[in-house]
């Protein structure tokens, strides 16, 4: 998974379906310049594209996230859904050291 | 799959269950001299990797899942192995400072 930021959400009208009532996330991920550290996560966006994810975890804006992405995104439902980005963690405390 | 260098870990409450016990460790992919590319990535660890251990990461989501125990889980990437020496390169187990 990769850590990223969550700075929004999305509703959606209408929904293929089993994915009516999801909540839907817009995150922008961290790069290695910009990583949080311990429970704060830095001011601003990084240049990585944002995207939506599925949430069933409850995350809400300015939150830190761990998001899967790829089919295995898919992997936690009965019958795999169209979604290809799944928030897997809700990050409290982040060690980051890169040397 | 990728080389990486162990860069952090992180701890969540709210996750996943099948992250449960396990460890979350940021992994920096690395070329063969140690330079950072792309964005890092967390990844479930059974071996122990250390700070700054070179590691190899797998994005097999099936074999990952078949670790956690867990076929419903979203888990993709998995240290696979502790580095003990990449040729040619650096011949440590660590990076050189």
């Amino acid at each position: 998974m990769r850590l990223g930021k969550v700075i929004g959400r999305v509703t959606l009208s209408r929904t293929v379906a089993g994915l009516e009532g999801a909540r839907w996330l817009v995150v922008n991920p961290f790069n290695r310049e910009h990583f949080p550290q311990g429970e704060t996560s830095p001011p601003g966006l990084t240049r990585e594209p944002s995207l939506v994810v599925y949430d069933n975890l409850g995350g809400g804006i300015g939150d830190v996230i761990g998001f899967v992405e790829g089919r295995e995104a898919a992997q936690p439902f009965p019958v795999a859904p169209p979604i290809d980005a799944i928030n897997a963690a809700l990050v409290d405390h982040v060690f980051h050291h890169p040397r | 799959m990728f080389l990486a260098r162990v860069e952090g870990n992180l701890t969540a409450t709210r996750k996943h269950p099948s992250f449960e016990g396990w460890r979350l460790v940021i992994c920096q992919p690395i070329s063969r001299d140690g330079t950072a590319e792309g964005v890092p990535q967390v990844a479930i660890d059974s071996l122990g990797a250390g700070m700054h251990d070179r590691v190899v990461i797998s994005s097999d989501g099936a074999a990952a899942r078949k670790a956690v125990g867990d076929e419903q889980s979203p888990v993709r990437w998995i240290i696979v192995g502790i580095v003990d020496e990449v040729s040619p390169g650096t011949t440590s187990l660590k990076d050189a400072a």
